[in-house]
């Protein structure tokens, strides 16, 4: 009986639109030109450690593969899947992390221990605790949202369990997923309705617990402190950030053009991972630069816009999901696009969906299905054409 | 409540995105002067161009040294990686012994820069550029290539590595042949591969190419017989020196033993010296035509006046000097023609003090010539004291003196141009500015050209004679001094010759050292080794034969 009167209301001449198109089209554009760039950024490295130019460029095809194979799968799996089992996620998770830090089973690569190998594959941990933390702390705040605007107890225990995630990483030490989860939860938290005094208060403390793990290991102190002035020991602690502002400069208004990256050229240090945004702006120019961030922009926008969406049609849990998701995103976005334009300390942390990195291409684009299957949902949905849930 | 905060929080996330583009603005245009500045510090390197260094032609154009582009490749220990395979592969295109290789990157090891090799073929050097082996880089370099390789090698001399000339022309010339470096403005990568040209700071100049007198065909030649001679008559060493009459120019010089300077082995000054300019030996009587024309210049004599030799030797200072065979009553010319020493010693003995030795000097002995050669000797003429009559006597047959090759092709060239000297020259049209000197008289000149005609003629140089054509000219066979006195059995073997006689064109000089296998008298040895490099030369050159001897 709804479907007629679906009939009645809509011209059929219109195609039905179930997939934010927006999202889709800025999260494709993103994934190729980051396939493009990790092409041209790494080939000369790659043909001189590996002594193959293409090294770095077939693997991440592959993992781009891996992730459009999982995004087809993610996206045809109904949401409540992922919620039933987040509790089970989250505890594996956490075993993970655990598990990283024992010497003999995780892998070390430039002084961080993040990684779990199998053969020739090796999992960076981080990324999947990020992503299934993010869901548990969604039907959390889904189960408890009322409870949450008034009573500490509900706030503070699911913070609890992220700090000692945030905890866990740090020991990598991975400061930079650590910030990142941490200020993707206190978003969730802050679209929860927490009180704001409550919420200042943890900020605070946050703010001051991060400020003395800083400050307690002169390693990070002398990288935190180095941005700020990179040209003081341009050398040294300055060298990376100092290669990465001249790529900028190169870059100008239109840039030297594909290809054309002096930078890459041994002179910036992971030119192909964390700091891709300064090869492609040297590469493509102020533009592609503004072209990059207008396109994250626009995942925000949109990831935004699909969980207020689905909160107004009181999808709670995929709503928070939706806000957790695209806060990652966009956080650590901003973050990479902030250290290597030298207003963050420098951090090892990706730009999602263009740097090379396995884990991270293939779990950012798992979330960009998940982002678009819950848009999905909530379009049928208000077709009236969803299957009923049960109370969320 | 929830819709503010969604839209607070929208709100501060695009805010960052916005600061992000706008620091964007600022670090690609507002900073790009100062950040392209700083990139540019970093990776704009200026290297030196290396110029071309000057071709050396013979008088017809023909290349005898040219400089060929190579490489050089080097290593940077601290970047290079290899495996066994890549380090095989390299040794094999280095045409060196893997071990030695290994051995050698290996005490490199704490080093930065350290050749692999130099003067590489282009071809073998993009063969090793294929590997693509990190920490190997190239320069441009020249290797100089003698076409001629062991017949110019004395006259060229040799460069080294670095494309400076070391000895021989190479050497006297080097500032003209050089040119300029110049200098252009790379963009190199961190572990210092050229990437890109940014700018030619400072082009290079080539260096001037050095036109020589030297016809390479006869140069040749004269090398392919004097090589011959030297190794019928198992000799140390023998030189030839060929001039224009005309020009005074070096048409060719040769010596034996010589190098490849292509393959430099082994390289001893024995090989590499350029004797017919270097070396001084006591020529003999070869001299005997100056000491005529020095008597015939004084006016005491004419060329019939008739000398007492008998009876074939004369007691001088209590030391005996002696004729070959015993010829009584001679003419000047006949004293020439049949070589007599004591006729030449009476006849000089005569002559007012200090005569003979002036003569021999205003002929070029005891100067240098007009080639710049490196190294090159003027040689000495002992003054006489007048009381010592042995040592007029000696000088006048042509010891006390010491002279080279080239000396004496120069100053014989004085019968062959009516009396004038001219110093000889390496470079083609080098004697356009240079005045002749009247050393004798014509009428002089012409008279001791006809002697030496006879000495040819009916004398001791038969075997100097060139079919078609008339030739002047005189053997020397002198000993050789060594510690203590003259050596019994080391001979310097020579014949100095003029062709052909009615409009003479070529002066040729053959000196051959310690002549060994059965004769050393110099109409045996050097005599035949004139006729046969003077037949093909005046061939060659399209020198018409002299008319009275055809008819005849």
């Amino acid at each position: 009986m709804r479907a007629s009167n679906l009939h009645l209301t809509r011209p059929t001449s219109r195609t039905l639109v179930l997939y934010d198109r927006w999202l889709l089209m800025a999260a494709l554009i993103l994934v190729t030109l980051g396939l493009l760039m990790v092409a041209s950024s790494s080939m000369t490295v790659a043909q001189q450690y590996y002594q193959q130019s293409f090294y770095f460029l077939i693997r991440q095809s592959i993992h781009l593969l891996a992730g459009v194979i999982a995004t087809f799968i993610v996206i045809r799996i109904d949401t409540q899947v992922w919620q039933k089992l987040s509790g089970w996620l989250l505890l594996i998770g956490v075993a993970l992390l655990v598990l990283v830090l024992i010497p003999g089973i995780g892998r070390t690569v430039n002084g961080s221990t993040r990684w779990i190998g199998f053969g020739p594959f090796s999992l960076q941990v981080s990324e999947l605790v990020k992503c299934w933390t993010i869901m548990y702390l969604a039907g959390y705040i889904a189960r408890h949202r009322l409870a949450l605007r008034c009573d500490w107890i509900s706030f503070l225990k699911p913070l609890m369990i992220v700090g000692v995630i945030a905890l866990l990483l740090l020991g990598q030490p991975d400061f930079g997923a650590s910030v990142v989860i941490l200020l993707t939860c206190l978003g969730m938290l802050f679209l929860a309705g927490v009180r704001l005094w409550q919420y200042a208060v943890v900020m605070a403390m946050a703010t001051a617990g991060f400020a003395m793990i800083a400050i307690s290991s002169p390693y990070r102190l002398a990288r935190i402190t180095g941005f700020l002035n990179p040209w003081a020991d341009q050398f040294d602690s300055g060298y990376q950030l100092t290669q990465s502002l001249i790529a900028f400069g190169r870059g100008g208004w239109f840039g030297n053009g594909l290809g054309e990256s002096v930078q890459k050229l041994f002179y910036l240090p992971e030119a192909h991972t964390d700091f891709i945004f300064a090869i492609l702006t040297e590469e493509l120019g102020l533009i592609g630069g503004l072209g990059v961030i207008v396109l994250f922009a626009i995942i925000i926008w949109r990831g935004m816009a699909i969980a207020r969406r689905a909160l107004l049609h009181e999808q709670w849990t995929v709503g928070y999901l939706a806000y957790g998701f695209t806060l990652w995103l966009g956080l650590q976005a901003i973050i990479n696009i902030g250290v290597s334009t030298g207003l963050l300390p420098t951090k090892g942390i990706t730009l999602p969906l263009v740097s090379y990195g396995g884990s991270s291409l293939i779990v950012t684009c798992i979330v960009v299905g998940l982002l678009l299957r819950i848009d999905y949902e909530i379009r049928w949905k208000i077709l009236g054409l969803g299957v009923s849930r049960g109370k969320l | 409540m929830l819709i503010k905060r969604h839209g607070f929080l929208l709100g501060t996330l695009l805010i960052l995105t916005l600061g992000l583009g706008w620091r964007l603005v600022e670090l690609t245009i507002v900073d790009r002067d100062f950040l392209q500045y700083q990139g540019n510090a970093r990776s704009v390197r200026t290297i030196e161009v290396p110029a071309y260094r000057g071709v050396i032609t013979d008088r017809n154009g023909a290349p005898l040294a040219i400089s060929s582009p190579v490489r050089a490749a080097w290593l940077n220990p601290q970047v290079f990686i290899a495996n066994d395979q890549q380090l095989t592969r390299l040794a094999s295109l280095l045409n060196q012994p893997l071990e030695q290789l290994k051995n050698k990157i290996q005490q490199g090891a704490h080093k930065e820069f350290m050749y692999l090799a130099r003067g590489l073929p282009p071809a073998v050097a993009r063969d090793i550029e294929a590997l693509k082996l990190p920490g190997v880089y190239f320069n441009q370099e020249f290797k100089r290539y003698y076409p001629e390789g062991e017949i110019t090698s004395h006259l060229l001399g040799i460069t080294d590595i670095d494309d400076m000339g070391q000895e021989g022309l190479e050497l006297a010339y080097d500032q003209w042949l050089s040119g300029e470096v110049g200098k252009k403005q790379v963009l190199k990568d961190r572990i210092g591969h050229v990437i890109g040209e940014v700018a030619h700071v400072k082009k290079p100049r080539s260096g001037n190419d050095l036109t020589l007198s030297i016809d390479r065909r006869i140069q040749y030649i004269a090398y392919r017989e004097l090589k011959k001679a030297v190794e019928r008559h198992q000799a140390v060493s023998g030189s030839i020196v060929i001039l224009d009459v005309v020009s005074g120019e070096i048409l060719a010089m040769v010596n034996q033993p010589s190098f490849n300077p292509n393959a430099r082995v082994e390289l001893t000054p024995d090989h590499m010296r350029n004797r017919s300019i270097t070396d001084l030996f006591e020529p003999g009587s070869v001299i005997k035509a100056f000491s005529v024309a020095s008597v015939l210049e004084s006016g005491q004599v004419t060329p019939d006046t008739m000398v007492d030799t008998a009876p074939g030797w004369l007691i001088l200072n209590g030391q005996v000097i002696q004729d070959l065979q015993h010829n009584g009553q001679l003419s000047v010319s006949d004293v020439l023609r049949r070589s007599s020493n004591v006729g030449v010693a009476k006849l000089a003995l005569e002559l007012p003090e200090n005569h003979l030795y002036q003569s021999l000097r205003q002929f070029g002995f005891g100067e240098t010539s007009n080639t710049y050669f490196p190294g090159e000797s003027r040689g000495a003429v002992v003054q006489p004291n007048q009381k010592q009559k042995l040592s007029i006597a000696t000088l006048a047959f042509g010891y006390g003196i010491s002279v080279t090759p080239l000396q004496l092709a120069q100053a014989y060239a004085v019968f062959a141009r009516q009396g004038k000297f001219l110093p000889a020259t390496l470079v083609k049209e080098g004697n356009q500015k240079q005045p002749e000197k009247q050393v004798i008289s014509p009428q002089v000149s012409e008279t001791v050209l006809a002697m030496l005609e006879s000495v040819v003629d009916q004398g001791s140089a038969r075997r100097a004679k060139v079919p078609g054509y008339r030739v002047a000219g005189k053997t020397g066979t002198s000993r050789l001094a060594g510690n203590g006195g003259y050596y019994q059995d080391k001979h310097v073997a020579t014949f100095v010759g003029i062709a052909p006689v009615d409009h003479p064109r070529l002066v040729m000089a053959v000196v051959i050292h310690e002549p060994k296998n059965g004769s050393y008298y110099g109409g045996v040895v050097a005599a035949p080794v004139f006729s046969s490099v003077m037949t093909d030369a005046l061939r060659l050159l399209e020198v018409s034969p002299d008319n009275s001897r055809t008819l005849a």
